[in-house]
């Protein structure tokens, strides 16, 4: 298969055509992603517990997000009378557009990817802070004290997760010798302790750590803190905006399970050379399947940080470790040959 | 990090653990005996001695006798009996006090109902609410008879 | 420049953390508190008015209400007052199974106090492992008094049931099992580094303020004082069994955490001795007047609840009611050091410091 690189061509009513195709087809699997994440999660989650979980609508309870989302787009939509109105409709959106976005550069095997951008991790990082932006204005719209205050910790947060998310991957970067995610997935192949988790292993740490927190997910979920800020920056939303919100958040799952999988975990390669007879597109599922598994993992055991803990955390550890990382990774390239 | 990894793995285990979920309403929950759900009232048992009217800490029992019918025999029967599970509170007292095991407890508590008249049960409907009465009534402060213990 | 100003935030009386119907306002600079005003009251029914027109036996379903975790010890306590005004003998059978229920419902609360609160601090999975034993707990007590939540179990004089068949063998099978579950619960939340870095060193207090401000139970152990009703005031059969009183050293989140959970611990002792020396056979009821009529005169008695000091005040005057019941609810009294521990706080440490002084609006409105 021809890699789907429309980018490269002249721009006719065709290729146009086929553009918005495949941008509905990714919104379609985003959606089933969407649907059956939350499934998963809840189910996961649930036999952590000595719950079942869902099993109640449809044949094991496959059809519960179906119907808890056909419930939140049914219901009233509700405006609080002394929200800003302009700005109140405008967050769900603005939340929800560029998570979208950053799904066009994600390479899921050797030819299937959509946009391959020189810049890639960065196209990520630029997008990625707009719901930030996104966020805050939805908790100052509300007027409610709660949201603010939940839109003030997520502005916080995600801007100070930003920095070492960003120096974390530059190891992988210098590794590779390309901003490129498929650069940087090829300068992975070999076997598994090839892959950057092991050489860059700070990197790694450091990298998952953010990467949760800039998903707004347990231990980093202060923004929407249930027990303090009730249900922080979205707490005036609900009906299809409340679901916008979500399905944003859980975009972003899928875009940093992507990424975790790409950046460190080998994207499409096999572990061992030996097993390559399987399709790269397989062990992508694979490995992004184990990361999301993580993360609902994560939020079943884990409790929530505080706040001062959070900004702390970013700047006095994170920081400098990733810091160091890239000079340790500069060495090593320098004096072992390591990389490219 | 060793606490958050003993963590992990608490939560891993649980994973394949035994669920404690009941299929509560399409499996009925099954209450031990001694369970106090809502009363059963036989009216051929009842001697109007309004001790249970008497006991009832929140006033939800009212009862009326009438003289018995039957010339032959002395003493009161039942006219009507209501309780108001508005407020009664499932106390257990009334069958504790009864003498002659009149007002028992059963093992039913489902109650819920969309309208507060619903909740006012009269004596046909609690003379006939006989599924799953409690076996053992253990009416301790019952008045027991020749001041002794009785068997 | 900037026109700053304090935020006025309502929290509660329905908010996920306030346990129930309690309200505080709290001024914030920031995220951080200046001035918390607690506001009580959304759940007051009077109880202790109520009660001067009902006679005992009517009254003991009340106390069943106030603090509704825990149950079992507002039996004892009122039981006991009248017990202790009348001169009643209780039977030694009856009296185990109050000591043996009364420990069982120590690590009931305990157990909600440890699932909710660790819910409060954000993690999700410890509240159903909490629940899920303290279901067992409930469906003992149902098997023994026929409910799960408002048992009405004890009478003046005894207790209204005697263990049914088998019963006893059952509490043992849960004891035994409990100690492996509170291994693993200290596995899941004791240790883990985020959960320490929350609780330490938040809400603060030492021995004399504790003091000052009255507070008991595991609020006033984590001082490091040594105070447990049941080792300093022995009453039941306590003084029969070995348990250690557990304190802490601090006197801040943590060390009310650990004191809580070694009290599990304790009551896991005291049951064990307990069910070992559980008598064969018995009466479960003393010989008690047909009315009962407490002397004129007044009495205090005071037991060691979950959460602390629960004491029972009666005045009678030689009627079958009473003329004047005060309950001494720990929760109240704990809960008055609430405003000066949260000055200077954040809003994330409110939710911290709140749940560590583990209040049931039951009893603290009563």
């Amino acid at each position: 298969m021809e890699p789907l690189r429309f980018i490269d061509k002249p721009l006719t009513w065709g290729h146009a055509g086929l553009m918005v195709l495949m941008a509905v087809a990714v919104l379609a699997v985003v959606i089933l992603f969407v649907t059956y994440a939350i499934y998963f999660e809840r189910k996961v989650i649930g036999w952590m517990q000595f719950r079942k979980g869902p099993n109640r609508t449809g044949p094991l309870g496959l059809l519960q997000t179906v119907a808890d989302v056909s419930k939140l787009l049914l219901k009233e939509d509700t405006i609080p009378a002394k929200a800003d109105r302009g700005l109140f409709i405008l967050a769900p959106a603005l939340a929800f557009i560029p998570s979208f976005a950053v799904l066009a550069f994600i390479p899921y095997s050797q030819h299937l990817q959509f946009a391959d951008l020189n810049v890639g991790f960065l196209y990520y990082i630029a997008l990625s802070g707009v719901t930030t932006i996104a966020i805050v204005i939805g908790g100052w719209a509300s007027n409610n004290k709660y949201a603010l205050l939940g839109g003030m910790r997520s502005a916080a947060q995600m801007i100070s997760y930003e920095v070492p998310l960003v120096i974390s991957v530059v190891g992988c970067v210098m590794l590779a010798g390309s901003l490129n995610l498929r650069d940087i997935v090829e300068a992975q192949s070999g076997y598994f302790w090839h892959w950057n988790f092991l050489p860059q292993i700070v990197g790694f740490a450091v990298f998952v750590v953010a990467a949760i927190s800039e998903l707004n997910r347990t231990p980093f979920d202060l923004p929407e803190a249930e027990s303090e800020l009730v249900a922080g920056y979205h707490v005036e939303y609900s009906g299809f905006r409340f679901a916008f919100f979500m399905l944003s958040e859980y975009v972003y799952v899928y875009a940093i399970a992507c990424l975790t999988t790409i950046l460190f975990l080998g994207g499409w390669h096999a572990p061992i050379p030996q097993l390559d007879f399987i399709p790269g597109l397989i062990w992508f599922v694979l490995k992004f399947a184990f990361v999301v598994f993580c993360l609902f993992w994560i939020r079943a055991t884990f409790p929530r940080l505080r706040v001062d803990q959070l900004m702390g955390l970013a700047w006095k550890v994170l920081l400098p470790l990733s810091i160091l990382n890239i000079f340790i990774t500069a060495a090593c390239i320098e004096l072992f040959g390591m990389g490219g | 990090m060793k606490g958050m990894m003993k963590g992990l793995g608490v939560t891993l285990k649980t994973l394949g653990a035994k669920k404690v979920t009941h299929a509560y309403p399409d499996v009925p929950i099954e209450m031990p005996d001694r369970f106090r759900g809502i009363q059963h009232v036989d009216r051929e048992k009842c001697i109007v001695c309004n001790q249970c009217a008497r006991i009832c800490p929140t006033d939800c029992i009212t009862l009326t006798g009438k003289p018995n019918p039957d010339p032959e025999k002395k003493g009161k029967v039942l006219d009507t009996f209501d309780i108001n599970f508005e407020i009664c509170i499932l106390c257990d007292l009334c069958t504790e006090v009864c003498p002659t095991e009149a007002i028992v407890m059963t093992n039913n508590f489902e109650l819920a109902s969309y309208s507060r008249d619903d909740l006012f049960k009269d004596l046909d409907w609690l003379n006939d609410n006989t599924k799953n009465i409690r076996q053992d009534n253990n009416n301790i402060g019952a008045p027991q008879r020749g001041g002794g213990k009785a068997e | 420049m900037i026109r700053t100003e304090e935020l006025l935030l309502n929290v509660g009386p329905q908010h996920p953390s306030t346990h129930g119907v309690f309200r505080i306002i709290v001024r914030l600079d920031g995220e951080i508190i200046t001035e918390a005003i607690p506001v009580m009251g959304y759940l007051h029914r009077g109880t202790e008015k109520l009660a001067e027109n009902l006679n005992f036996t009517q009254i003991i379903p009340y106390t069943d209400r106030m603090d509704y975790v825990s149950a079992m010890t507002n039996n004892y306590v009122l039981c006991h007052a009248v017990e202790k005004m009348m001169g009643i003998e209780i039977p030694e059978r009856a009296e185990f199974l109050r000591l043996i229920v009364m420990e069982m419902q120590r690590i009931a609360s305990h157990l909600v106090w440890w699932g909710t609160y660790l819910l409060d601090i954000g993690a999700l999975s410890p509240f159903l492992f909490a629940f899920s034993d303290r279901e067992r707990i409930l469906q003992l007590f149902n098997e023994l008094c026929g409910a799960r939540l408002t048992y009405n179990y004890m009478r003046v004089g005894g207790v209204k049931w005697d263990a049914p068949e088998g019963w006893i063998d059952r509490v043992k099978t849960f004891v035994k099992d409990m100690r492996l579950r509170l291994d693993e619960y200290h596995n899941l939340v004791s240790g883990n580094e985020i959960f320490l870095s929350r609780l330490k060193g938040i809400g603060k207090y030492d021995a004399d303020t504790a003091i000052a401000y009255g507070l008991s139970g595991a609020n006033l152990r984590s001082t490091g004082v040594e105070w447990d009703l049941r080792k300093t005031e022995p009453y039941s059969l306590y003084d029969r069994f070995e348990f250690d009183v557990v304190t802490g050293k601090n006197g801040d989140c943590y060390d009310r955490y650990l004191c809580r959970m070694g009290e599990i611990e304790q009551s896991i002792r005291i049951l064990e001795q307990a069910l070992e020396q559980f008598p064969g056979d018995g009466e479960t009821m003393g010989k008690v007047p047909r009315v009962i009529r407490p002397p004129a005169g007044e009495t205090y008695v005071r037991i060691e609840s979950p959460r602390g000091e629960i004491g029972c005040h009666i005045v009678s005057k030689g009627k079958a009611e009473p003329y004047r019941l005060k309950f001494r609810r720990p929760s109240f009294v704990n809960l008055q050091i609430l405003p000066k521990l949260l000055v200077g706080e954040s809003m994330t440490n409110l939710v911290t410091i709140l749940g560590g002084i583990d209040i049931v609006l039951g009893e603290v409105d009563c």
